[in-house]
């Protein structure tokens, strides 16, 4: 039997958080939704996903220190995608830097976010 | 309790009070009442911040709901379904109301900001079908400015292009956040086109409004910018002011015979934009005129013209440049020293060895060690 992989989705913005929880439940991903990178991290860390969506800005922990944590603290391979707004390119720079593997610019379509996440996890 | 006893003691010392000390009293007094009151209106206000905060939670997570189910039934089939319908005619009931719209506007505008493609065409729809629209056209017509502001950055936001000829009839509006938003109206949707409210503006454009004009058309993905010769030719100096950062940010080449005759603009601070542009394209040709002209310019203009040569001076300018090597101004004589250096090592030692008081002998030590 095929095992369903665990996304964690780390974005402030519940209404685009709830969007994408429902087209990743809707590809037959299992999705775990933080508001922030607080929440990012311990869930993470429960759930051990296949593949994170981190915003970069984010209250409290932002985006860059959850990808910190996950490549530096948790020793972990885990895929990586990064979104970032109009104007953010350095941060986009420093995300790359520290380990992420792609990034999507918002406004970003959720089709090609999944057909990124399809190409990632396969 | 204070009984009638007690208030007449109080009465009869009150008044055996020098003057002085009544004011005081009485002063004191007022502001007790006065801070009284103004505790109870903060506490009153507070609690109404507060009631109005969590009515906009629930009703944004009512409205985020809605939105959501209408997205996924979107997803799921293409036509509209009754579902759908039903979304649709609840916001249409609900924007008569307008703290119900704000939020529902706000919502909408949350999620499309951040997504594009069909979802993004789908919320577009949304504000299309339901009566949002209209509602915006009568904010354009009201009498407060900020409702109108609100009513044109709705427009913008959900890039509704056929509200241009209500829109532009706005530029001249009186207040300037309202024009504001007209020209970025313009140009969000209408890109470099949108520009031509440029050709007849006559108020000033300011700083910041140039700044977000900007920023708003290096955001656009086709950057083919028009002819810009009209505006630099315009009469309203904000307008050739804009035109010339136009030319500096998008190397506007062709432009550069305007360019020279703005060499000899009224305004000191365009000459000087003149000189920075033309510095940034490297003109070359605008050396010899800038030559002739120096002795009449301004101090801050000769100084901009030297740091115009030092990015393109050439062995021809060596006359020019020694001419300037005991200049009264320190940055000039700077710059003209030890561009000589550069262009002519010869002709600079020569200097170090016969120059008389007119020079800076510190100066010239600096650049022969630098």
């Amino acid at each position: 039997m095929k095992e369903t992989k665990n996304i964690v989705l780390a974005e402030d913005n519940t209404t685009l958080s709830q969007l994408l929880k429902f087209r990743l439940q809707k590809e037959g991903y299992n999705a775990f939704i933080a508001q922030d990178g607080k929440q990012a991290i311990s869930l993470i860390e429960q759930h051990k996903p296949n593949l994170i969506l981190t915003d970069i800005m984010m209250p409290f922990i932002s985006g860059l220190e959850v990808i910190s944590h996950v490549r530096n603290k948790l020793k972990s391979e885990t895929p990586i995608i990064v979104f970032s707004a109009a104007g953010q390119e350095e941060m986009v720079l420093k995300a790359f830097n520290l380990g992420a593997t792609d990034f999507m610019s918002k406004p970003f379509s959720p089709n090609e976010l999944i057909i990124r996440i399809k190409r990632i996890l396969t | 309790m204070l009984n009638l006893e007690t208030f007449k003691i109080l009465q009869n010392y009150f008044q055996q009070l020098p003057i002085e000390l009544k004011f005081v009293w009485v002063l004191s007094f007022i502001l007790t009442v006065f801070a009284i009151i103004f505790t109870f209106y903060l506490k009153i206000l507070r609690n109404s911040l507060r009631k109005k905060e969590a009515l906009t939670i629930k009703y944004q997570k009512e409205y985020e709901d809605l939105l959501l189910s209408f997205l996924f039934e979107e997803i799921e089939n293409n036509e509209l379904s009754n579902k759908q319908n039903q979304f649709i005619k609840t916001i249409e009931n609900e924007i008569n109301n307008n703290f119900k719209r704000k939020i529902i506007v706000e919502t909408l505008l949350k999620l499309k900001n951040e997504v594009s493609g069909e979802i993004e065409t789908a919320i577009q729809d949304i504000y299309l079908k339901s009566n949002l629209k209209e509602h915006a056209y009568k904010q354009l017509k009201s009498k407060k400015w900020d409702k109108v502001a609100n009513g044109i950055k709705e427009f913008t936001k959900f890039k509704v292009k056929e509200a241009y000829p209500e829109i532009k009839k706005l530029i001249k509006y009186p207040k300037k956040e309202v024009r504001k938003e007209v020209e970025l109206y313009l140009v969000s949707l209408f890109h470099f086109e949108g520009l031509e409210f440029l050709n007849d503006l006559k108020i000033s454009l300011s700083e910041w409004d140039q700044i977000e004009l900007l920023e708003e058309l290096q955001k656009l993905d086709n950057q083919e910018i028009p002819d810009i010769t009209v505006w630099l030719n315009s009469k309203n100096e904000s307008v050739v002011s804009f035109s010339l950062k136009l030319a500096k940010i998008y190397n506007k080449y062709e432009t550069v015979e305007t360019l020279l005759k703005l060499l000899n603009h009224k305004n000191q601070k365009i000459r000087l934009q003149v000189i920075d542009v033309l510095t940034h394209l490297q003109v070359f040709d605008a050396k010899d005129i800038l030559k002739n002209s120096f002795k009449k310019r301004s101090q801050e203009e000769k100084i901009a013209i030297f740091k115009m040569f030092e990015n393109i001076c050439e062995p021809s300018d060596e006359d020019f440049i020694v001419e300037n090597t005991t200049n009264s101004n320190f940055e000039i004589q700077y710059l003209a020293i030890k561009m000589l250096k550069e262009i002519n090592e010869k002709a600079f030692n020569y200097l170090l060895k016969n120059q008389n008081k007119f020079y800076n002998k510190e100066l010239l030590k600096f650049v022969q060690n630098n």
